[in-house]
């Protein structure tokens, strides 16, 4: 262990440090996603059109109000699902991708962006956008030079209330399609 | 590259410097997945939830990783003069921040040191036990990813549990940690090359206006059971196992300079508000 502490951490200080305005950590991108989830397999785009009364019951299933988006939803030709969904606090976002089985049942989660923010809006659609469909190569330069943050953990409460929502999603929408209405 | 999942109640984040090693990071992964199938209050058929079912009726047989997390809790248990113990979790579901998957009203429960081994990986219980290892366990796994990941050829990295993390390898990284009293700011507060820090502050929690988490297991005070604090806590370890658990011990001894401190190689940094 090397551990060198800066004179203020010795002397117990809380100075002021640094602002985190926004910090955006963007790990994969849903394409990277499908191959860690789903190696050697691959996906189509199979989008669905959400109806209002899918969404209400997505939205009580779940607690998360923002509407469900039905056209990042991928098939595998042996009946496996990758969907990709986003949930917002009030400080953050995550996007993140779920892995379903023909079985239905969840073979993982993974994490595409968290973006962390304040002093701005994190509920704006406009202003959530220009994280989207980013990769890790891009140059989002938001505080890119703090990296590893200690402090009290976070909690992954909306996480879970999303993949609840996805599941659902599968339950009503995916496993028997022919239910499902699909735009052309 | 880097990575990440949610596990723990948390997010947990694993980053190398390699690209194209998915595969090995996703080793890393399951041994966090592992620990949390073993040791997680909230999974009834989780080690965990059966030890604390049964541990007082019977011997049970368990993973050498639970053996190994409670022969270590029980170390520093017996070091901290009783300040870091596990057997709080009917505290915590009490103040409804564990499920309540157990009958808790009729038990006078033991703690950590009422386990004992009668074989190298089986346990037995002289009382009953709600033992919570919400307090050591995401240390432990991010152990568990760090040993996955130098086992499989990755020489430098970091795996971070929701601020519990470990930096492995020869090249210093520089440390943040929310300030206390503005958690939307970050004060870097050094560098660490091959160690673990755990930090504790009460801040993320306040703000939905549950009791502390942070549990004194010695008083019997009943104002005194969820331990409340401004500050925030840190320690510096070799192991992220003892950096996570002794965060518990500087929180309710608020001595930078507790003994255990020194047997586990460990440092102590409060910041005040």
């Amino acid at each position: 262990m090397n551990w060198k502490p800066t004179p203020f951490a010795i002397a117990g200080l809380a100075m002021m440090g640094t602002p985190l305005m926004v910090q955006a950590k963007i790990y994969v991108s849903a394409e990277q996603a499908q191959k860690v989830l789903f190696p050697n397999k691959s996906f189509s785009k199979a989008p669905i059109l959400i109806t209002e009364d899918l969404q209400e019951r997505m939205r009580s299933a779940s607690s998360i109000r923002h509407p469900f988006q039905g056209d990042r939803i991928w098939r595998s030709a042996d009946g496996s699902w990758f969907i990709v969904d986003e949930v917002v606090g009030k400080h953050e976002m995550i996007s993140y991708a779920v892995g379903i089985n023909p079985q239905g049942n969840i073979t993982g989660i993974e994490i595409l962006e968290y973006v962390e923010s304040y002093g701005y809006e994190v509920g704006d659609a406009q202003w959530r956008k220009q994280f989207n469909g980013k990769n890790a190569n891009d140059p989002i330069k938001l505080n890119q030079d703090i990296q590893n943050i200690g402090g009290a953990t976070l909690s992954c409460k909306h996480i879970t209330d999303g993949v609840k929502r996805v599941v659902l999603l599968y339950e009503l929408a995916l496993k028997t399609p022919a239910l499902a209405a699909r735009p052309k | 590259m880097r990575r990440c999942k949610p596990f723990l109640g948390t997010y947990v984040e694993i980053s190398i410097q390699q690209e194209n090693k998915n595969e090995t990071i996703s080793l890393a992964f399951s041994a966090i997945e592992k620990v949390q199938n073993l040791m997680s209050f909230h999974d009834q058929y989780s080690e965990l939830s059966i030890i604390n079912r049964e541990a007082h009726l019977r011997a049970i047989a368990i993973d050498p990783w639970t053996s190994k997390i409670i022969r270590i809790a029980q170390d520093i248990h017996q070091h901290s003069g009783g300040l870091f113990n596990c057997g709080i979790g009917h505290r915590l579901v009490k103040a409804k921040l564990l499920p309540g998957n157990l009958d808790i009203s009729h038990h006078d429960f033991g703690g950590i040191e009422d386990l004992q081994f009668v074989g190298q990986d089986c346990i037995i219980s002289s009382r009953p036990l709600c033992l919570d290892l919400g307090g050591i366990a995401k240390g432990f796994a991010v152990d568990m990813a760090v040993n996955a990941l130098k086992l499989n050829g990755i020489h430098s990295g970091c795996v971070n549990a929701g601020g519990d993390m470990r930096i492995f390898g020869n090249k210093p990284q520089t440390i943040h940690i929310r300030n206390p009293k503005v958690p939307s700011n970050v004060i870097e507060i050094g560098s660490l090359m091959n160690g673990a820090i755990a930090t504790s502050g009460l801040y993320f929690f306040n703000r939905n206006q549950q009791q502390s988490y942070i549990i004194n297991p010695l008083t019997s005070k009943d104002s005194d059971i969820h331990h409340v604090f401004s500050e925030s806590f840190s320690i510096i370890a070799n192991e992220c196992v003892y950096a996570d658990a002794l965060t518990k011990v500087l929180i309710l001894s608020k001595q930078e300079n507790h003994s255990c401190f020194k047997r586990y190689q460990a440092q102590a940094i409060r910041i005040g508000v």
